[in-house]
Parts: C-alpha cells; structure tokens; sequence
C-alpha cells in the first residue's frame, strides 16, 4: 500500500527534500523553543510580533489604528498586558465559580464524610488483627457480615456525567483534606481490555505515587500496614459507574469484599439514572457484598442559579456580557449541551474574546478589581487608549462632551455605579421571584435587554441617574413600560410581590435592605417601607410571624387584610420604580464596551463549529469565499472557473442518494469544457457530451487532465467525507452522504 | 421563533433525504458503467494529476493571507488554555505549519502528520515529554535546584507516567507549554477511539496546547462531551482555504484508475524485487506459463513444481510451498479450483500488465 503512494510523493513537485520527508513522517519536532537568551529572543520575537501585528492594518484600514500605536510605544507586551489582564478576571471568576460549586455541595459532602467515618469504625469494630494475620499475604475472612463492602450511591441527577467530574473530584479533595486515603478512579479505568488489572494498577499510582509494574492487592495490603495509614479509611471513588465495565467492576467488589478488614475499602459511586443502575449491571451475588447509602446531589438548575449569580450578576470580576451574548449563552445551555461545564467554557471564550478583541479591556484588571493600576502609567499607552475610547461608539453616541481624562474617567465611574445599581435591583427581583420558578438565567437575559430599556427611556439614557429623585408616583403609569408587560419575568416577579403574605413580604424586604445596602436612595425608602409596617400593622404582622395559626378572632380580619393590601402595593411599586429609574443594562451606558462582551457571532462561531454546514457551503459557494472576479458573475449557473471539486459537488446536488460516476464524470467534463471549446472552436461544440467525447478523441491531453482533475476531486470530496466510495456491490456508484445543510 | 426555526432546518433535512432517495427511485437509475468512459492509460492519468493546474491561486494566496491577521488572536488563545480546531474546505496543513513557525516562536512545536495511516500515540508522547524537558533545561535559570531528580529515560515509562509529566505540577510556570500540531487529527491514522482518548489526554495535560485540523465533516462525533469540554476545549475556527488535498490525498486511490492494474503492478514489481532470485524466477515461470495459456484458469501445482525443478529453482514441494505462501501473502498470486478439481495458480493481473511487469523484473 504504501508503494504507490511514495511513488505520487515523488510525482508531486518536491518543495524541498526536507519538508517532503516531513509529509511522511508520522510526527516531527517542528521547532523547539527559541531559547530565551537575550538578544536572540529580543530579534526574533520583535520580528514576528511586526510582522503579525502590523499585517492587520494593513489589510483592513477600520482595524483601530490607535492600538498599534500602543503596541509599538508600549512596553514590549501590550499583548502581555491584556493577557495579564485576563488571567487576573478569569482566576477570579474560576474561583468563584468552585466556591460556589463546593459551597452548594458542602452539605453533601459533610454528610458523606460522616458516613464514611461511620462506615470505618464499623468495619474497626469486626477486630483487630493480629501482627501475623496483618502481615500474611492473603485475605482472612472471619464471617460473611465482615465481608460487607460499604458503598455510598451518590445521585447526581444529571444525564451528563461532565459536570460531575469536577463534583467527585472536589469530594475527594475533601476527604482527603478530612485524612482519608482517597483514590480517584474514572470509567476509562474499569474497561473490560484492561480487567482487573487496569484498576488495581491506577489505585496502586495513586495511593503509592512510585510507579510500580505489578498490580498485586497484596502490595497495597502492606502500604496500608505499613505507612502508619492504620487509622484512616480508604476511599475509592468511581465516578460514573454505568460507564464501567460490569465484569470488571464485579472482579473489583468481589476481591476488595474479601479484603475488607486489611484494606477497609469505602466505596463511592456516581450514579447518573436511578437506583437501579448497580442492580442493573452487578450480578446478584456481587450486590450482596455491598452495604449501599444514599446521598443526592443538588440538581443543575440550582448549581447554574448560583454560577450566575455570582459571577453574572454579582460580576465578581467587572465582566459582563450583552444581552444577545446571554440570549445565545441561556439558548445554547438549555437546547444544545445543558451542562455546566459547556456553559462555563462559552462564559471563558466570551472572556478571553473580549480581552483579545478589545484593546481597552485591560482596564478591567485595574478598575474593578481594584488592584495596582501599573499598566496603565505608561503615558504614551495612555494616551492611544483615551483616543480609542473616545472612539467607542457608545462615547459618541451620549455626545459626552470634552474628551479628556477627567471626562474618561467620569464616564467609568458612572459605570460603575449604574453596574452597581443594576446588580442590587436584579437580585431584588431574583429573591422576589424565587420560590415561583424564575430562573435567574433568564431574569438575567431580560434584565440585560436594552431595548426593553430605552424604548422608555429614549432621550434620557445618558443622564443614567439624574432622575431618580423624582417619586415613582410622579411618573406615567407603570403598567406602560415595556419591560412591565404582562408574561415578562419581571413582571412576574412585581406580581409576586403583590401576592405575598405580610410575613414573608416583611422577610423579602428585610432581604431588600441587606441588598440595597450600598445604594441610599433605595436603601432610605425601604427602610420607611419596612418601618411603615412596624407602625401601622405592627401588632398583626408581629403576631401574623410569631404564631400564624392562631390568629386573634377578635381584630377585624377584613380590616388587616386591607392595610397589608396597601404594604403589598408599596413594595410592588417600590420594586417597580427601582426596576425603571436604577436597572440600566450595560448597554446603555457609555463606555460599556470596556467591560461588556458583545460579539455574539464570534462567540457562536467559536463555540459551535458546525463543519457539516459549514464545510457543504463553502463547496456550494466557494466564490463567496474566494472572492474571484470570475466565478461570482453568475447568480447560479456552474462556470467551468469555479473550484473543481466545488463544481462537482454542486452537480452532486442533482443526484439522488447514489451517484453514477459515469454521468457524474460526464457532466463535470461538460461543464468543465464548456469554456475551453467556447474559447477555442465554439462552433464546434455540440450540447451532448457523448458526441463531443467522439470528436474530441484527438485532444488526448485534455481528456487525460480532465479525468485527472475529475479523480482528483472525487477524492478531495472523499476526503471530507461528503461522498463514499464505489463498493463491491456497486462499483459504478458512489454514495451521497450529507443531504441539505 | 428560534424553535420553529430549529424544527424547519430538522424538517429540511429529513426533507431533502427523502427526496435524494425519491429521485433514485423515480428516475430510472442510470445503468451507464465506469468503464464506457474512454479511460485514459493509468500513467498518463497519474502524470496528469500531479500537472493540474491550479485554479484561483491568486486568490488562495490572499485567502490564506488573509488569516494571517488573525494569528495573534490564536496564539491568545492558546495561552488562554483553549486549544485552536480548524476547519474548512481545502488542506490546511501549509497554513497550519505557518503559524506554527512564525506566531509560536517562543514554544516548542511538534507537528503529527494525522492522515498518515499509522501513527505510534506513544512515541508521541515520548518525543513531547523529551522536547518540554529540553525547554525546562534552557529555560532554567538555577538548572540544577529545582529539577526532579534524575530519572529514568522517557521511552522506559509508562503512558501514565508520561502523562503525568507532561501535566507535571513539577513546573511551576504557567505560560510554559509545547504546542503539538495535529494534521488531521479525524485521519485514517488517529481515527479510532483508544487513539483519540489518548489525544484526549494529551490535550487535557497544563504543559500542552493542541492545534488540530479537521476535514471530514462527522469529525466532531469522534468525541464525548468529557473530551470536548474538559480535555481539548476547542475553539473552533472556520477557515476555509481552498488549497489542495495534495499531501493528505496522497493515499487515496484515483477513482478512475482502471481495474488498479498497473498500481498493483508496480507494487508486485517493488514486492517481488525484495525476494530472492529463484523466487522471482518461480514467479516468472508462472507469470510465462499464464500469458501463454490465456484461457486457462491457472497453472497446475504439479506442473509449477515439475518446472521449477527442473530449473533447479527448488529441492522439494516445501520450498515451493513457501514461496508460494509469500506470493499469496502479497496477493501476487490467487488460487482457485481448475475444471478437473485440481488446485491451480493464477496472478490477478491482466495480460498487458502481466508483460510490463515482467519486462521489469527482466531489467
């Protein structure tokens, strides 16, 4: 096989000797690392980095100048800068995001821990051993109890085991931090290729460190002895057992069943269906040696709740995103992937797309997380910086005024107040709505909207926060903002408000004043609100908290209901005000592009690739990509310039589910000479290929390049997988594969 | 709204599936053969093939210059931790090969040629935990403090202790990684699925940053949601060049070299060079004895054996046999069963390539 291809290596024009033994070569250490010695790297970086950055000026004029200029005055990482920058966001988002995770399962995991305790000091309480016993290299057995494997079920109530391998990766990182001996063991080890083996061998790694050939039980019977390991358990954690091999698995319980009381083993198993599943793939007698428990883990709603409040709303880092960055984000977890994982990775590419796109992002690292702002003391990186801002189309658009620094920095502040402002009313309408299934992801992607905003707004956008002295009863009715329309989330969520109990209101509002706490304006009319219903209902609503069930006959109940109405209208009202004079979305706001990520498409492009698609269209309209004069004449006749294998898969089009390679070959001859004979002897040329492929028979040449350029394009289709190749069966057809996009 | 708009491209495509069935169904199925086309002669074809002018160059050139703008952006990425997946119509192998050695200057590259047809993942990784090692060495400022003791040569360690090296928390600097470059990383060569885990965990390792090209367009089923979120976190890039497959359609067949005749006769004249003389001189009297008996089905074991003896090519049936078994390994020679129910030789080559072949083992 390998003959005739060394033979069309050699055919093919030879670039250089050397890079055509590299085509051949299975693998090859392209360059190493250019070592960082100092005036070699200084050259050859500068080098590269001119020729990368200065190329996209140049190619497309609209590409901010400005950061170039920052580039070349700057220190020698600009790029550098907004790595840093990145890498300072990210971290604190990722930790966030793991303290929110491991806050949500601490409760699990404390529980599971006690179990584990438990479970040991049962397994301690069938004896001690003897030094003999310990020291002898095979199991002892005292009686059938003893043999009991206890193992802890954990349910995870998810049907992707992804995010869960970061769950039972931080669950053994707890034990372990509590002195357990924990081992980690993923389905790939427990594969039927491997057997036994395979397992023992990853426990031994793990539990030993030092690499070791033999996978022998026995082997970590003595570690345990040995290593004054005597007073902790052991725990093996197996995270998704349904993707085990059952008779490995099986092997596995049954020996460790047996070394129980050398080896005190504590399973825990990931389990992603129902209970079942162990039934399902253990056999009976393996079942009776395992002691089961069961924990549950919370379910991915409330983990993605908590993942978007902290790090969406809360900003933890001063990133945010638009409101169509969200949409597609809320779109693309609930109908595409719907794991936290995949949700976290678009939330990092959004952010690393921000910090590579936007040259002002580096601001973010300073600014919001408040910590040295040394990138930012270089005057003349400075300067290309305000002159970038002030290019930003949301400066313009407010008419800021002056272009200054003063001004510059003015406009951030502001920002950052109207951030502030917004997070406080969404978490004020996230506490109202929950209880009442209103996910704060798509409370989040509302909230975000702007045209919800300014469609009321319109002119007063730009002064974000003159108006809200004014009272909410002063402003037209509230029931005409667009944001308060009916089956709106928000809406929804001021209805609840209505609708609540004097008790729990009085808790909703004591909620509101722990949120609003850095915002007076707010804060001042919630804590009239709240002293409003000391005063008038405070006995009701005192005694309504204390017993609810008992309450007094004797007061006019019709009377209570009344005055607790009225409370309910002014929280509902209150909230209503703060929705409209204090939740601005970013957008609105000048200078959000700094901190806001906006570019949906290539955050769709980057996360989703859809080659299928995307690999047909750019055959079917290769033109469009190409940018040719020649092909893109036509609206949608074949010209014989187009790419040859594009040519041939728009004929493809036309067949059904096999293709005749006679008449395939035979149309794309046609189509592809139609220029040639055109140019040459147009009179000649008859419509029927049959009939030219007679008088053609003198122009060899031709037809040899044609069948040659016909093959090879056959085979670059082949090569994508758009077509399959002739079989035994049906050596005159080829198989479409892909039908439509 | 969107739904609807998902439910239509789903409906569309069920659409478009059954009419491409109905239309081979409905249409008369053309019963025309490969061969009533006018075959050009196999060399020619194959010199013609590697003349094909090609199309459009300007415009692949400025195509492909075109991404070079974006370069910086992917090495940002890569240093954000993603790994770059292109994907497109044309070969991007050039393409890939200069980003690697213009943008990725300041790390180690390893390129792997994935549409090969055989690829050893653990020499892979052996090579790449020997190239990160070089560049902890030269990158070192106190060389000899912090190293991990001396340890035993990489090609002696396990897959897992490779991999543990190679995600080592030994180095503690963060932007410090070897970038591997895969050619076609869904190729004939990496396709299956233990290849691809492994893949998986090389891409998943801190010290390493994957550039992988695609061309089929079912490549993404090769991977679970585990690998492609936790372990190559791709991000996908559409870059489409329009080049030629040249390199990576070496190994395909020309779909209209007839009958492979003179492929397979020039692999039987390399095969066949590599055995001893008597061998190819056995194989020449049968090769003689087929082009002048045409329409026989083969020659008769007993009479190979009678001919070869007496050109003393072989002492006994053993040797015979032997070389035949080579012969039948290569698939130089076929058996099948003659009228009379003897067991007889042939070689499946037609009779003009039979003679050309011949003609070159002659030389």
């Amino acid at each position: 096989m390998m003959a005739p291809s060394a033979a069309a290596a050699d055919s093919s024009p030879p670039s250089s000797s050397e890079t055509t033994e590299n085509h051949l070569q299975p693998f090859f250490v392209l360059h190493e690392a250019s070592s960082r010695k100092p005036e070699r790297t200084s050259t050859g970086t500068v080098k590269t980095r001119k020729k990368i950055d200065f190329s996209p000026s140049k190619l497309k004029n609209v590409e901010k100048p400005d950061v170039e200029i920052a580039k070349e005055g700057g220190d020698e990482g600009y790029g550098n800068l907004r790595m840093d920058a990145f890498e300072v966001v990210w971290s604190k988002i990722e930790s966030t995001i793991k303290d929110v995770l491991r806050d949500i399962n601490a409760n699990v995991f404390n529980e599971i821990h006690q179990w584990v305790r438990d479970s040991f000091s049962t397994i301690r309480s069938f004896g001690m051993l003897t030094f003999r016993e310990a020291t002898q290299a095979f199991p002892i057995v005292t009686d059938a109890s003893s043999k009991q494997l206890f193992t802890g079920l954990v349910l995870t109530k998810n049907m992707e085991f992804v995010d869960d391998l970061l769950t039972f990766e931080e669950l053994g990182r707890h034990l372990k931090s509590q002195g357990c001996h924990v081992a980690n063991l993923s389905s790939l080890d427990f594969m039927a290729k491997s057997g036994i083996g395979g397992c023992l061998r990853s426990l031994l790694r793990q539990f030993l460190v030092a690499p070791l050939d033999a996978a022998d039980i026995s082997i970590l019977a003595s570690w345990y002895r040995e290593q004054g390991n005597y007073n902790n358990p052991v725990v093996v954690i197996v995270d998704d057992i349904e993707r085990c091999c059952g008779s490995v698995l099986s092997d596995f319980i049954l020996m460790f069943s047996e070394w129980v009381l050398k080896i005190p083993v504590i399973l825990i198993m990931g389990v992603t269906t129902t209970l079942d599943a162990p039934r399902n793939i253990l056999l009976s007698n393996v079942l009776q040696c395992l002691c089961p428990c069961m924990f549950t883990l919370g379910t991915p709603s409330e983990r993605m709740d908590a993942i978007i409040e902290a790090v969406l709303v809360r900003q933890c880092s001063g990133f945010s995103i638009s409101h169509k960055v969200a949409v597609f984000m809320r779109n693309y977890f609930v109908r595409q992937d719907g794991t936290i994982t995949s949700f976290i990775r678009a939330l990092k590419i959004a952010c690393s797309q921000h910090f590579s796109m936007e040259p002002l992002s580096i601001i973010l690292k300073g600014f919001f997380l408040e910590e040295d702002r040394q990138g930012l003391q270089d005057g003349l990186l400075l300067q290309a910086m305000f002159k970038h801002a002030f290019d930003l189309p949301s400066y313009g658009r407010n008419k800021m005024g002056e272009e200054n620094v003063e001004s510059f920095a003015h406009c951030l502040s502001e920002l950052k107040r109207s951030q502030t402002r917004w997070r406080t009313v969404v978490l004020c309408l996230y506490e109202a709505g929950k209880g009442h299934r209103i996910q704060l992801l798509d409370l989040l992607c509302e909230a975000l909207n702007p045209a919800l905003y300014s469609s009321r707004t319109s002119g007063t956008c730009t002064k974000v926060d003159k108006g809200h002295g004014v009272s909410p009863s002063n402003n037209f009715p509230v029931q005409q903002h667009p944001i308060m329309r009916k089956g709106r989330l928000i809406c929804q969520a001021v209805q609840k408000v209505r609708d609540l109990p004097i008790a729990q209101l009085y808790k909703l509002l004591k909620r509101w004043e722990e949120l609003t706490v850095d915002i007076n304006e707010i804060h001042a009319k919630l804590k009239e609100l709240l002293y409003v219903i000391k005063l008038e209902n405070g006995r009701s609503s005192r005694q309504d908290m204390a017993d609810s069930s008992k309450r007094p006959v004797s007061r006019s109940q019709l009377n209570i209901e009344k005055e607790s109405r009225a409370v309910n209208e002014k929280a509902a009202s209150l909230i209503e005000c703060m929705v409209r004079d204090h939740m601005q979305p970013v957008e609105c706001s000048p200078l959000h592009e700094i901190v806001c990520f906006k570019n949906v498409e290539t955050l769709q492009l980057a996360l989703i690739g859809d080659p299928r698609r995307r690999i047909q269209i750019d055959l079917l309209e290769s033109y469009k990509i190409l940018r040719c004069s020649c092909c893109s004449r036509s609206g949608h006749s074949l010209l014989p310039s187009l790419h040859d294998t594009s040519i041939l898969y728009n004929l493809a089009q036309e067949h059904g589910d096999h293709i005749n390679l006679h008449d395939w070959y035979q149309s794309f001859k046609s189509k592809v000479c139609s220029s040639r004979s055109k140019g040459k002897h147009k009179s000649k040329q008859s419509p029927l290929p049959k009939k030219r492929k007679d008088m053609n028979e003198p122009d060899k040449p031709c037809e040899a390049s044609i069948q040659a350029r016909f093959c090879k394009a056959v085979t670059e289709l082949q090569i994508t997988g758009l077509i399959r190749m002739p079989t035994k069966r049906r050596p005159d057809f080829v198989q479409r594969v892909a039908f439509g996009l | 709204m969107e739904l609807n708009d998902g439910e239509e491209e789903e409906f569309g495509f069920s659409r478009n599936y059954f009419l491409a069935k109905d239309l081979a169904a409905s249409g008369k199925k053309s019963t025309h053969k490969l061969s009533d086309i006018n075959l050009v002669d196999e060399q020619e074809l194959r010199a013609a093939a590697s003349n094909i002018e090609p199309k459009h160059e300007k415009e692949i050139v400025s195509l492909i210059d075109s991404y070079k703008s974006l370069y910086s952006r992917w090495v940002f990425m890569l240093r954000c931790g993603f790994g770059l997946l292109m994907y497109g119509f044309g070969s991007k192998k050039a393409l890939l090969e200069d980003f690697a050695s213009t943008a990725l200057t300041e790390y180690s590259v390893v390129v792997i040629n994935g549409y090969l047809q055989s690829i050893n993942i653990k020499q892979v990784v052996i090579t790449l935990a020997e190239v990160l090692w070089n560049q902890c060495k030269s990158k070192r400022k106190t060389p000899s403090r912090n190293l991990p003791r001396a340890q035993q040569p990489f090609n002696s360690r396990s897959m897992d202790d490779l991999f543990a090296f190679l995600d080592g928390s030994e180095l503690k600097e963060n932007d410090y990684f070897v970038c591997v470059v895969i050619h076609n990383i869904d190729g004939p060569g990496l396709r299956d699925s233990e290849t691809q885990q492994h893949l998986g965990r090389i891409a998943s390792c801190s010290h390493i940053r994957m550039i992988a090209s695609i061309d089929h367009v079912n490549a993404p089923l090769l991977w679970d949601k585990k690998m492609v979120h936790t372990q190559f976190n791709w991000h996908w890039y559409h870059v489409p060049t329009f080049a030629p497959y040249k390199v990576e359609g070496m190994f395909f067949p020309l779909i209209l070299a007839h009958g492979s005749s003179a492929q397979t006769a020039k692999t039987a004249a390399i095969v066949l060079q590599s055995l001893t003389p008597n061998a190819q001189s056995v194989f020449k009297i049968l090769a003689e004895y087929q082009l002048s008996h045409p329409d026989e089905e083969g020659m008769p074991i007993d009479t190979l054996y009678a001919t070869s003896r007496e050109r003393f090519l072989v002492s006994s049936q053993v040797t015979l046999n032997s070389h035949l078994t080579e012969f039948k390994d290569h698939e130089l020679v076929k058996t099948r069963r003659h009228s009379d129910g003897q067991d007889c030789f042939y070689i499946p080559l037609a009779s003009e390539a039979l003679e050309k072949l011949l003609s070159e083992i002659n030389q």
